[in-house]
């Protein structure tokens, strides 16, 4: 694997960042490769390679709006990439939507937590899959009630109250919530958008425990994104970085350390800088500096 | 009320105490009215009783079947208008083309009836089948096109006020079906006595269940409260958008039939319409339905149209001159609304679950 902090630690390189090529695993439930997506003038994915052990906890590091959240939307289903393509269980994987992906095996935390506030805690818990008198179309509030304290005891998340809207919980518990409806779906594929922002420390490492515990269990695979590295390296197997729309950086966290990814955004924001200033110097009209 | 009231101060944001401080024992009648209160709908029932109390203690014809026989036109049609119109006002839209869909049914009614030469039935049936169409096309506007729905809305109203105009020649008929002697059929689609207030009590209960024990329902909550948070969820936004659209035309024009039956003309004036049209809106404000989405309640709805009917009776059995009418009624809903929101606040801090 190319390593970039070698290649660009002695003299700040200029070029954008190496691209990491699709690989692959035999045991890979997903693969994604070449993805591309642009919104209009800006390029959120330019070439993205990315795949998905069974059991494996990735996480997927990245600037702001290097195209993480993006990334995750197409694995989901919610938006299509240009081009690239995808593969789940070593089938090609086209989602029509949201849904078909859930259908499919795999269910997202947003970054928004998709919570609707209005709605209560078990109704958030159960949207999607509410639990009705059959064959009547009527919800059977009771029995998602129940299910969802069982479910929630299960997590191991504590809210006192399961019948109030969401509007009243801590940022922490709404987190919760939301990892707790992914969780509670029948996904072996789970994708989490910052699970970790908006949290105290005391309930982010609660989510980091819930994590392990399901790494543990080695049903799910989980793709994650993170910004502290510290939560990387603890929670995660495996760490991908997203740099400029391309995956620059793939490596288990057992080989990498909190000072090698420092660095690498380091590099990144060096990179930047000088791009900037040369743009400068071009628009005034002298010699980009030697 | 006074510890009701204090507990917003109390509660912080997701503070565990809320939940606490509103399981602890009221006595007797403070414990009922904390109860009411905890209702959505509580604040409406409150304020509709007080002047429901006022009238009949003011007047002495209040209380009389035969007043309450009056009422009634006041309140069903209204009640019936609202209820659908909830069910788009949750979403956080508007329908505005309630009144061209009031007016234009029973219009394509008569038509089918007379010039087609369809039985009563069919006509009815044909005509609530053209405003469902209109209502699947503003949803389709509003939500796969992203128009704004106060504009779409407006054009529809207008659209469909100029051709019952075009359709009629402006020119008054005689309803089938409304004519004396009148038919079961008109007895039941609005002639009879309590044939709308039947019909909106059971429109009412239908739809207050759709909306809170079916999928349905919970959708269009979820829509009204977080848009882009149902669809991240899997909900399919526009159909449930559309659906209500329908729901709404549905239920203007099924008004819009009865009332023409009741009256046994067809008058395409669109004067009459587009104030039932603001008239279904308040009501369905008053009972407790935020024009910004993500709440309301269908019985709200039902008992704001109650007090929009109580109102205007009472003030006329207590001999107040027509041409203050409007002006007391625009005051009363003032003062209706913003207690409805002061007791709404004092309900929220209380931690009654909805």
């Amino acid at each position: 694997m190319i390593d970039p902090a070698d290649q660009q630690g002695g003299v700040p390189a200029a070029e954008a960042p190496d691209i990491v090529p699709p690989t692959s695993a035999s045991d890979d439930v997903l693969r994604a490769e070449h993805i591309a997506k642009r919104f209009g003038p800006v390029t959120a994915l330019r070439d993205v390679n990315l795949h998905l052990k069974k059991g494996e906890v990735l996480g997927l590091l990245g600037d702001n709006g290097a195209g993480k959240s993006t990334l995750i939307k197409i694995l989901c289903g919610f938006q299509k990439q240009d081009s690239g393509e995808m593969f789940l269980r070593g089938k090609p994987f086209e989602p029509k939507n949201v849904d078909d992906a859930r259908a499919q095996g795999i269910d997202t935390v947003f970054q928004d937590l998709a919570l609707i506030d209005e709605l209560s805690v078990y109704h958030n818990l159960f949207l999607r899959r509410e639990r009705v008198f059959k064959p009547l179309p009527l919800l059977s509030n009771r029995r998602m009630k129940r299910e969802a304290r069982t479910a929630l005891d299960e997590i191991g998340i504590n809210i006192p109250r399961i019948d109030v809207a969401v509007a009243r919980l801590s940022g922490g518990q709404r987190q919760a919530i939301a990892v707790a409806r992914t969780v509670n779906s029948d996904a072996d594929i789970i994708l989490l958008d910052e699970p970790l922002a908006a949290m105290g420390a005391k309930e982010g490492a609660q989510i980091l425990d819930l994590v392990a515990r399901l790494k543990e269990e080695g049903k799910v695979s989980i793709i994650m994104i993170l910004h502290n590295y510290v939560h990387v390296l603890q929670a995660c197997d495996r760490v991908s970085m997203i740099q400029d729309g391309v995956i620059a950086l793939d490596k288990p966290t057992a080989e990498t350390s909190v000072e090698e990814l420092t660095e690498i955004v380091v590099n990144e924001y060096r990179r930047a800088r000088e791009q900037s200033h040369r743009e400068e110097a071009q628009a005034a009209g002298s010699q980009p500096p030697a | 009320m006074a510890s009701v009231a204090q507990d917003p101060a109390s509660t912080g944001p997701g503070g565990p105490e809320g939940p606490a401080q509103s399981r602890r024992a009221l006595p007797g009648w403070r414990q009922i009215g904390s109860r009411i209160i905890a209702l959505r709908e509580g604040s409406i029932i409150v304020i509709t009783l007080v002047v429901a109390i006022y009238f009949s203690a003011n007047t002495s014809n209040f209380l009389t079947g035969g007043n309450l026989e009056t009422l009634l036109p006041y309140f069903a049609p209204f009640a019936i208008l609202a209820a659908g119109e909830v069910f788009v006002m949750i979403l956080g839209e508007i329908d505005l083309s309630i009144a061209g869909m009031y007016l234009f049914a029973p219009i394509i009614y008569y038509k089918l009836n007379t010039s087609v030469g369809l039985s009563l039935g069919l006509s009815l049936i044909g005509a609530l089948l053209i405003c469902v169409a209109v209502g699947a096309m503003n949803g389709v506007f509003v939500s796969v096109l992203g128009i704004n729905s106060f504009v779409t809305t407006l054009g529809t109203l207008f659209t469909f006020e100029g051709l019952s105009l075009i359709i009629s020649k402006g020119t008054p008929v005689a309803t089938p079906g409304g004519q004396v002697p009148v038919g079961t059929f008109g007895k039941v689609f609005g002639a009879g006595t309590y044939s709308e207030l039947i019909w909106a009590i059971a429109i009412v209960v239908l739809l207050q269940v759709a909306l809170t024990f079916t999928r349905w329902g919970l959708y269009t909550v979820a829509i009204g409260s977080n848009k882009l948070g149902a669809a991240e969820a899997g909900v399919r936004v526009n159909l449930v958008m559309i659906r209500n659209f329908m729901l709404c035309a549905l239920t203007a024009g099924l008004v819009g039939i009865f009332e023409a039956i009741r009256a046994q003309t067809v008058q395409p004036n669109p004067a009459g319409p587009n104030e039932i049209l603001f008239f279904a809106v308040a009501a369905a404000v008053i009972g407790g339905t935020l024009l910004t989405g993500g709440s309301g309640t269908v019985v709200g709805a039902l008992i704001g149209a109650l007090f929009l009917g109580i109102l205007k009776d009472g003030l006329i059995l207590q001999g107040v001159q027509a041409n203050y009418l409007l002006f007391y009624t625009g005051l009363a809903v003032i003062v209706a609304m913003t207690a409805n929101v002061f007791v709404g606040r004092a309900r929220r801090g209380h931690g009654g679950s909805d």
